[in-house]
């Protein structure tokens, strides 16, 4: 049924679930995992500030990667891992419609109320544009 | 005792200098840096526009509790490590030029850039002069801080599909730095006096331009690499003598440290670890002295009384970058919808947008309610974008999609005429 399943990663304990679940629906019908960790650039950006940013985002996810690396290549499933930069929302539906992904799973984390201003609620921006099933895991 | 007491020299000289005054200062001064990090962190925003605020609030409480002086924005310390916390920042600015991007895209990046300077440029200086009734120095000031861009605010956008790769991408992010290059030169030459000086100087960028590039990879083959931090001292050697000289010629030394970066971008450009070096130098100590000062001389009150001039500059300087940048992202062929945030993006500029504005009242050229409303009109512009963007988000490779273009792939690239 799934072929290919795209999780989007964070780091965090509802993504670590997720994990949990994306790699089971994996082993069950045999599809590549794909991990997509998205570095996302401040709001309200400053210049130089901004390059900098981006460079220790994109190294801290890179980090963030390598346990997760481990602990697929342990559970002994085909996945691939990529850092992202942009709007999370936006990057998780274009690394999906970019893999051709049969499901993304997401893990949900609670936003104060200035983030879901500033922010919006990413599970549900995703579930509403994603072209493919979206499981959101509390 | 006493013989020893008296033969004990003073560590610090005491006549009119209280040392515990300036330590409890930078105290205070520090943990409002330190705070502005935190509120940054938690909010998401970038650390210079927290600063900014922060500078803002401390100097309204700290008025209404001590007194409008003990915030201390105009002590010779503190002024001098807000100075060199925006001579280097300008300097890593202008050393994220690609030179090789820029060698290929020159013509159609400084078209695109002169266009994107020059019409906000020319629209908000004229906006000052004929409708807010400012003076014409004043409203030329207004000009220069509402026509920035920000590289890096792009650059993101850019690396989000990797458009930074594609003709396009290159054209956009080389015509930032023309229309920043705009902003300096206007700054450093529209105020300046045409005199002797001012021929020495720019007799002295030329040798900086001819000889740096040459120099400084040999000085740092020969002398780099060492905890003492030789290249760090080389470049702020440079850096600061070439200050003096622009003060000394009337004009502002952040047009040589850009200049200074731009012609090093090939060399200390590439040095990524000499660049993160300097970077906890500079977003370590120094700018949160300068960021927060600049903050400290906006008027909140003036603002809430009169917001008349910070809304028209504000709207002038999108609808003029609207004017000159929407048809560069349309002759790309880039869906509407995404055209406009590519431009609306475009308008911010955060760090030369309050360099402009606080050179303007270093040097008298405008008032603290002129200054507020260019700052706020400044904040506001790196503000409104992301706002509008979340507000009405739509993935923006979707809206590629629907117009007919391929969603996985940049657009395709197009030589402009």
């Amino acid at each position: 049924m799934f072929q290919r399943i795209l999780l989007a990663y964070d780091g965090s304990e509802p993504a670590q679930k997720a994990y949990g679940v994306a790699a089971d629906l994996a082993r069950k019908y045999g599809a590549e995992l794909f991990v997509l960790t998205v570095a996302r650039p401040p709001e309200f950006a400053e210049d130089v500030e901004t390059e900098a940013i981006i460079e220790n985002s994109r190294d801290y996810h890179e980090r963030l990667l390598v346990p997760l690396r481990e602990r697929a290549a342990k559970d002994g499933l085909r996945a691939r891992f990529e850092v992202a930069i942009g709007h999370p929302a936006e990057q998780i539906i274009y690394g999906a419609d970019s893999a051709q992904a049969d499901l993304i799973v997401v893990g949900h984390r609670g936003k104060t109320l200035f983030q879901r201003l500033l922010l919006g609620s990413i599970s549900k921006q995703v579930i509403q544009y994603a072209n493919c099933p979206v499981l959101v895991v509390r | 005792m006493l013989v020893a007491a008296r033969s004990r020299r003073r560590l610090w000289p005491t006549r009119g200098f209280d040392v515990g005054e300036v330590w409890g200062l930078a105290a205070l001064w520090v943990g409002l840096a330190l705070l502005a990090t935190l509120v940054s962190i938690w909010l998401r925003i970038a650390t210079a526009l927290s600063e900014i605020a922060v500078g803002t609030i401390a100097q309204l409480l700290i008025g209404v509790l001590v007194g409008t002086a003990a915030l201390g924005a105009d002590q010779p310390w503190v002024t001098f490590l807000a100075g060199t916390g925006a001579i280097l920042l300008t300097f890593l600015a202008g050393a994220e030029l690609d030179p090789e991007v820029f060698r290929r895209k020159w013509k159609e990046a400084t078209a695109v850039g002169l266009i994107s300077f020059f019409v906000p440029f020319l629209g908000c200086a004229a906006a000052a002069r004929y409708l807010l009734g400012w003076d014409p120095m004043a409203s030329w000031l207004a000009g220069i801080a509402m026509s920035t861009t920000s590289v890096a605010v792009v650059y993101a956008v850019m690396l989000e599909f990797g458009f930074n790769v594609t003709d396009y991408g290159k054209t956009v992010l080389a015509a930032c730095f023309i229309t920043d290059l705009g902003t300096v030169v206007a700054l450093g030459l529209i105020f300046a006096p045409f005199t002797y000086k001012t021929l020495v100087f720019a007799a002295a960028n030329a040798v900086m331009f001819i000889a740096l590039p040459r120099v400084t990879p040999r000085f740092f083959r020969r002398f780099g690499g060492r905890p003492s931090e030789p290249e760090a001292k080389f470049l702020l050697l440079g850096l600061f003598g070439m200050g003096a000289l622009a003060v000394w010629a009337d004009s502002e030394p952040v047009l040589p440290a850009y200049l200074m970066g731009m012609v090093l971008a090939g060399t200390v450009g590439k040095d990524h670890v000499l660049i993160r070096r300097l970077r906890t130098l500079t977003f370590g100590l120094l700018t949160p002295f300068y960021f927060i000062r600049a903050g400290s001389f906006v008027s909140v009150p003036v603002l809430i009384a009169a917001p008349g001039a910070f809304l028209l500059m504000l709207v002038v300087k999108v609808t003029a970058k609207i004017a000159g940048v929407y048809p560069v992202t349309k002759a790309f062929k880039a869906p509407n919808k995404e055209a406009m945030y590519t431009t609306l993006l475009m308008s911010t500029g955060l760090t030369f947008g309050t360099i402009s504005a606080l050179f303007g009242l270093s040097h008298e050229v405008i008032d603290q309610a002129q200054y507020s409303a260019l700052v706020a009109a400044v904040i506001a512009s790196a503000v409104l974008p992301t706002l509008i963007a979340n507000a009405f988000f739509m993935p923006r490779h979707l809206l590629r999609k629907a117009h007919g273009a391929e969603a996985s792939t940049p657009a395709p690239a197009e030589e402009m005429k």
